[in-house]
């Protein structure tokens, strides 16, 4: 009986435990919200629009959580492949759905080679495919910088001055992108009750999350997930460890390419040589929120977490204001924030790993003990 | 006759093992180095400035690298969590100038009351690494960035009133970059100066890193230090010989903490200016990637790598701009930058036999 | 990998090439400039009218007096519109209705439309849009390099108005 009890508590504590980060924002948006002063119509769009942008993005995380490569910090390669396709496009002046189309497919062929060197990377690092990954993302930007600010209209031709820099090479700081801007939204949107909802990207959406469904279910899926439990029992039952992972890098590195053209898109605008370098940080940072962690994530943490994460984004510098009297401590609060999400489950997730591991080995010694009883 | 070749050929398998052992990337940006020194008089720039330029940041930055070093020996890895150190270093600076010090004596207080800050955040720090064996280095990087940030409002809201450093008009916050010619800006650069034509050597500052290089190197020989060194190259070798793991550990992540914050002090004594808010997230990978190229792996690391790692970087960092731009006036030099140190640290992380964790 | 799968996925990377084609033909954009100017040809002057009125899908896009230059974008290689021209003051307007192509490479055409409304052949009408060289305003735009992308956390996700 004591027993029972112990346990039926220690799962409420586990859940609690496990939805901790979660539970936390719930908190901090609930005190946030009367503070901030904004209309729930003026909340309720911005999150409606951050949906739309940012859902996709995230969704370009959940393959790699699968097959046990944590937290893609790659995914910045994607982005980077999207915004070469997008200076592309704009210098070609294709516009409207078409240009967000073309962009999209040009942006896979670039995210896949970036994914494919990601993925090659990541293998000769097993074990630290995290803080790798988050370097190979640093020193791909210098790559891109390379190509975008130094070839791009020297060796690579772009024709118009207004993407390319007064000196004749590189690209601006920043590329317009008003006539692709909500080209994608605005299409069959409706408006509910003063809340606008760009119908069109959350069909796609949609489809996306049906196809991560499908894909958990067919032969590759499954060969991840095992790869994702254990490497050598994977390779043991006659999988291709190397390549399962090279392609779980691939497919999320192309996604991302496809989300940040989805999320450029909705800005309207495109800082060139920036808007790749915070996007990885905030989509897993949202993902955490929703609840996901290093090892396991659903589409479900991904809504949750959008949601949550972005409306403590809008909250925080209104909120910061009116608490401390001064805008900007708000917006450093929510960039801390972001980092201390990212801290805590990373943190919980090696603990949790290193006490499954305690625990088998406590087991392993009991049974021996056992034996030697016996 | 056979004798001489059989030296001959043991010279030459040294060579090659010599070459194994110092790395294709270390000898490609020793001989990138060597290129730009050598083209340098030819774009019109003078060898001796350059010469002092190098020597100059070396002694800014040594420092910061030095504090690579006690975590790499216990096996912490490589300290990404170095703005933890770092921000310690700041609120000795701020606390020291506040506070009323000037002159070479807000230097000494500055160390004197980054210490205490350097010692808690260094104890939390290496406490937090200890529950996470194995996972540090992703964790020390968003550690290192959390303190950050929260700092970044901490600069804010806490009540510093010293002109100086402080906003004018709403009295509130501090600025984000502040000179310290008044304070602290080139005490140790300037101590013991030697000028020889264009060539300068700020001997002070070169003394100083000496000093703390010469404490670690002796520390490293002490009972304490072989044992640190034990438990980084098999923690269950060194807890099976009754060293406590965990605390050796919790000293060299303190020890990596307090040479931080002394190394930022270092840093900003040099460039004459305090940097707060964003700055402190930059400082990390470019002392990572020193020491890499120095030679260190993920788990061994000399004082002789962090001294051939800070020169080859920052020779690095100050020979591309200036032959770049007399060269081809284009200067790929903060890209080249880039690629060059996250290469290095790629490298390192992806070599298996080195990097156990 | 089996013969089928090879197939199936060459069939996919054309499908995406064809699309992708297709996309660049029909999401091509393009300027059209309108002049109400003067136009002189084989020494004749085709005079300017008082008043035209340009409408693409219905839609007004230019209102132009003597002199004027109204402009309309649009995706694809050609441009059906409509004018409604009033000669002098109390005329009647009158309307026209135009096909123009436009080449794939042109960003933008200019059309003169009285020369177009006289009925002249192409080439005397339509002449290829020179964008201005502007002296750029602030010379060399400084790209600041930050490796972190810190500095503009504050704005990037938040430019959204």
């Amino acid at each position: 009986m004591n027993n029972k009890n112990k346990t039926a508590s220690g799962k409420l504590l586990n859940l609690l435990g496990n939805n901790a980060v979660p539970i936390m924002f719930i908190i901090i948006i609930a005190f946030c919200i009367p503070i901030s002063g904004f209309s729930s119509l003026f909340l309720l769009n911005e999150i409606m629009t951050r949906l739309s942008r940012n859902t996709f993005l995230i969704l370009s995380l959940l393959i790699p959580i699968m097959a046990g490569m944590g937290l893609n910090f790659g995914m910045t390669l994607g982005a980077m492949a999207a915004e070469i396709a997008l200076i592309f496009t704009s210098d070609w002046q294709i516009w409207g759905i078409p240009g967000i189309v073309l962009a999209m497919i040009m942006s896979i062929p670039i995210s896949a080679v970036l994914g494919l060197v990601c993925g090659k990377i990541l293998n000769a690092a097993k074990g630290r495919e995290m803080i790798t990954s988050y370097i190979i993302s640093f020193f791909m930007n210098g790559v891109y910088q390379l190509v975008v600010l130094y070839m791009m209209g020297s060796i690579i031709p772009i024709v118009h001055n207004n993407i390319k820099l007064p000196r004749g090479y590189g690209v601006r700081a920043s590329v317009d992108l008003t006539r692709i801007r909500k080209a994608l939204d605005n299409v069959l949107s409706v408006n509910i009750g003063g809340v606008n909802i760009p119908v069109l990207t959350l069909l796609i959406i949609a489809a996306m999350c049906l196809v991560i469904v499908w894909f958990r279910r067919t032969k590759l899926g499954q060969d991840m997930r095992a790869v994702g439990q254990d490497m050598e029992v994977a390779r043991a039952a006659g999988i291709d460890v190397e390549g399962t992972r090279i392609i779980s890098i691939v497919i999320s590195t192309v996604l991302a390419g496809i989300g940040m053209v989805i999320y450029l898109q909705n800005m309207g605008d495109m800082a060139t040589y920036s808007s790749h370098s915070q996007i990885g940080m905030f989509c897993i940072a949202a993902l955490l929120v929703g609840g996901a962690s290093v090892d396991k994530a659903s589409i479900g943490n991904v809504f949750l977490g959008v949601i949550l994460f972005h409306t403590m984004f809008i909250l925080a510098p209104s909120a910061g204001a009116k608490i401390t009297g001064n805008e900007v401590v708000g917006e450093y609060f929510r960039v801390f924030v972001s980092y201390g999400v990212i801290t805590v489950a990373l943190v919980m997730y090696e603990t949790k790993k290193r006490r499954a591991k305690a625990g088998m080995g406590a087991q392993l010694a009991a049974a021996q003990q056992e034996g030697d009883k016996r | 006759m056979s004798e001489v070749k059989e030296i001959k050929r043991t010279f030459i398998d040294g060579v090659r093992e010599n070459l194994k052992s110092f790395g294709l990337p270390r000898l490609i940006i020793t001989a990138f180095l060597l290129l730009m020194f050598i083209i340098a008089p030819f774009t019109g720039a003078n060898f001796w400035v350059q010469i002092t330029n190098v020597i100059n940041r070396f002694s800014w930055n040594a420092v910061l690298v030095l504090a690579m070093v006690p975590m790499v020996h216990s096996g912490c890895g490589l300290n990404f969590g170095l703005p933890v150190g770092i921000i310690a270093g700041l609120l000795g600076a701020t606390l020291s100038i506040e506070w009323g010090f000037i002159g070479p004596m807000s230097f000494v207080m500055a160390i004197v009351i980054a210490t205490p800050f350097a010692l808690l955040f260094g104890l939390a720090y290496g406490w937090l690494l200890n529950k996470i064996k194995g996972g540090e280095m992703m964790i020390a990087t968003y550690v290192g960035f959390s303190v950050v940030s929260f700092f970044c409002m901490m600069w804010l809201v806490l009540p510093y009133k010293k002109p100086d450093m402080a906003w004018g008009f709403e009295g509130t916050g501090l600025r984000t970059t502040f000179p310290i010619d008044k304070y602290y800006g080139g005490v140790l650069s300037n101590f013991l100066r030697i000028q020889i034509g264009r060539l300068v050597i700020p001997t002070g500052a070169l003394l100083f890193f000496a000093l703390l290089a010469l404490m670690i190197w002796a520390f490293l020989h002490t009972k304490t230090g072989t044992a640190m060194t034990a438990v980084g190259s098999n923690a269950t070798f060194a807890r099976a010989a009754g060293i406590n793991v965990d605390r050796i550990r919790m000293l060299s992540v303190v020890m990596s903490t307090w040479l931080a914050a002394v190394g930022i002090l270092v840093y900003e004594q040099g460039f004459g200016f305090v940097q707060l808010y964003n700055a402190p997230f930059n400082m990390a990978l470019p002392a990572v990637s020193a020491i890499l190229i120095g030679g260190a792996t993920a788990n061994k690391a000399s004082i002789t790598n962090v001294i051939i790692g800070t020169i080859l970087f920052q020779g690095m960092v100050t020979m591309t701009p200036t032959v770049m731009n007399g060269l081809i006036n284009l200067d790929i030099s903060e890209v080249l930058r880039v690629v060059v140190s996250n290469g290095m640290i790629l490298y390192a992380l992806t070599r298996k036999t080195e990097a156990t964790r | 990998m089996n013969k089928r799968r090879i197939l199936f996925s060459a069939a996919a990377i054309l499908l995406l090439i064809a699309i992708a084609a297709c996309m660049m033909v029909i999401g091509r954009g393009h300027t059209m400039y309108f002049d109400n100017k003067k136009l002189e040809y084989e020494g004749q002057t085709y005079d300017t009218y008082r008043r035209i009125n340009v409408f693409v899908g219905g839609e007004q896009v230019a209102k132009l007096s003597a002199k004027d230059r109204g402009m309309a974008t649009f995706m694809g290689q050609k441009l059906s519109f409509d004018i409604e021209v009033t000669k002098e003051k109390g005329d009647e307007p009158v309307t026209y209705s135009y096909t123009v192509k436009v080449p794939y490479k042109e960003d933008g055409i200019v059309l003169n439309l009285p020369g177009m409304i006289a009925g002249l052949p192409e080439e005397a009408y339509t002449t290829v849009f020179v964008p201005m060289v502007t002296e750029d305003e602030g010379a060399d735009e400084e790209i600041v390099i930050d490796e972190f992308g810190m500095s503009d956390v504050t704005e990037g996700e938040d430019t959204e108005p």
